[in-house]
């Protein structure tokens, strides 16, 4: 049976859905919905290929497909990760893919008070200290994410470390690459920028609260 | 139509070097005293890069404004030693200078300027000079010196200096300026430092810029003298690890003895001596206590 119309039909067809969706991908304003139109591309351009024989077509969608499939993973990953933190304990671990990893030596200071800030960081290992309060951070501590969303972006304190160790870093840049190119993503970071924030301020006026009893007490003492 | 090249300018900003920064202003509360000197440290940075870095010269000029440990002196001296260092001298410096000389009149014939593979390498921005680094590294040519001239003779040098000026729009993009930013940010912290534990040594502190000049091995070494002396003397005493009765006197010492010498023995050696007078002077403060 001659089966090279169908061959034909099935080309047009498919060449007609690819070029649907490449135009779709290309209108989509937001990285899920285009990684997911360019997969579905992927897909009919894979489909239209193997009748045609189209060789060429079928390796570079072959090599494609699984690529927008992973960044489609990262990115659904990314805003089901921030999801989940914002309701637990507010932790900032799902940066970490995105980050990248930077030695520190003993008596390097990684920024200093006033300075124009511009990237976050994450203590793998090593010990580091705020200069300026004098508190020393524990490794699994983010530094540097108020900075990114402060009016002014300058730092507050400076780190350096004490014992040489390992830390990831990520750009204020990179991660407005990620805010912008995924809105769900951009919600949930600022809910939980805002639960930090709010975290911060609960403990002040814990502390706060303490020192006045602390000075009613010394008051109450001396009369 | 303008729409769309403003598109593409912002689309090219990085590759381009654009700079759409507004003039920086003066900063509030500033003293009278300091406006011609913080004016003149704006327009040596406006020449020197963009508006951009003259405002972060203005935001570091800030820091100290209205401190009450800073007067109007110290102020003056920290705003005017923050322009020269911010305007480093690099290879593109000395040829935008030229050029500059060849506008206001015929240019004189100079002297070649002797860098280091390392500065020009530096001075290109990190993607290009990485690789060159490590390349110099493998044929160990990063020491070597290097005389460069800046001819104003013929048409061929006078563009040979224009594309090397131009070179300032990726300037901020290079290995050299990382360095400079890091330094001059720990000069500013080490001033700030100095303010809220010593402010009586604050002055020598700031005057310590001047050990760092120039380029070659001069900027090098005085580099080299002025870190030994912080991490010597300065940060530890602000660490509350050394405990030094006058800072200013011990900086002053140390700086005397800064000699053109690689090795910094002199130095060294005389920071060690300082560092252990005042380790031995601290069991007779207790017990006298």
């Amino acid at each position: 049976m001659d089966t090279s119309h169908l061959v034909e039909h099935a080309g047009a067809a498919g060449s007609l859905f690819a070029s649907i969706f490449v135009v779709a991908t290309l209108s989509m304003r937001t990285m899920i919905p285009l990684r997911v139109f360019a997969i579905l591309t992927n897909i009919v351009l894979i489909a239209t290929a193997i009748p045609s024989h189209n060789y060429p077509t079928l390796i570079l969608h072959s090599v494609l497909l699984p690529l927008n499939s992973y960044r489609l993973h990262q990115m659904l990953q990314l805003v089901r990760d921030v999801k989940k933190s914002v309701s637990s304990d507010l932790s900032m671990e799902w940066l970490k893919p995105f980050m990248t990893e930077r030695k520190c030596a003993t008596g390097e200071v990684l920024f200093y008070k006033d300075e124009k800030a511009d990237s976050m960081y994450y203590i793998v290992s090593g010990r580091f200290k705020l200069v300026e309060s004098g508190i020393e951070l524990p490794v699994g501590a983010i530094v540097g994410e108020f900075g990114m969303i402060s009016p002014d972006n300058t730092r507050t304190q400076t780190l350096e470390c004490i014992e040489g160790g390992l830390i990831l870093s990520v750009s204020y840049d990179q991660v407005e690459q990620l805010y912008v190119q995924n809105p769900a993503f951009a919600f949930y970071f600022l809910r939980l920028a805002s639960a930090r924030l709010f975290q911060n301020i609960e403990t002040l006026e814990r502390r706060l609260a303490q020192q006045t009893v602390a000075a009613r007490g010394g008051a109450a003492k001396s009369a | 139509m303008a729409s769309v090249l403003s598109s593409l300018r912002y689309l090219f900003a990085d590759i381009l070097g654009d700079d759409d920064c507004a003039r920086p202003f003066l900063p509030d509360g500033l003293p009278a005293a300091a406006v011609p000197i913080v004016s003149d440290g704006i327009h040596l940075l406006m020449d020197y890069q963009g508006p951009s870095y003259a405002q972060l010269y203005v935001d570091r000029v800030k820091r100290f404004v209205g401190r009450h440990e800073v007067d109007s002196d110290l102020l003056c001296r920290i705003a005017r030693l923050l322009a020269q260092r911010m305007a480093y001298e690099d290879p593109i410096r000395s040829a935008q200078l030229k050029l500059a000389e060849l506008g206001s009149g015929p240019a004189r014939r100079s002297e070649p300027k002797k860098f280091r593979v390392d500065e020009l390498v530096g001075a290109l921005p990190e993607t290009a000079g990485d690789p060159l680094f490590v390349v110099c590294e493998k044929l160990g040519w990063l020491h070597r010196q290097v005389a460069l001239r800046f001819p104003v003779s013929s048409r061929t040098g006078v563009r040979c200096l224009r594309l090397g000026a131009g070179l300032r729009r990726w300037r901020l993009f290079s290995v050299r300026y990382d360095e400079e930013r890091a330094w001059v940010e720990r000069w500013l912290h080490m001033i700030s430092r100095c303010l809220d534990k010593r402010p009586a040594s604050a002055a020598a502190v700031v005057e310590t810029a001047t050990m760092v000049q120039g380029y070659g091995e001069v900027y090098r070494r005085g580099m080299a003298d002025w870190h030994a002396i912080i991490d010597g003397l300065a940060k530890p005493t602000f660490d509350g690890m050394l405990p030094l009765a006058d800072l200013a006197g011990a900086i002053a010492a140390a700086r005397a003895a800064a000699m053109p010498d690689p090795r910094q023995v002199a130095l060294k050696r005389t920071i060690a001596q300082i560092r252990a007078r005042a380790l031995a002077m601290q069991p007779d403060v207790n017990a006298a206590e």
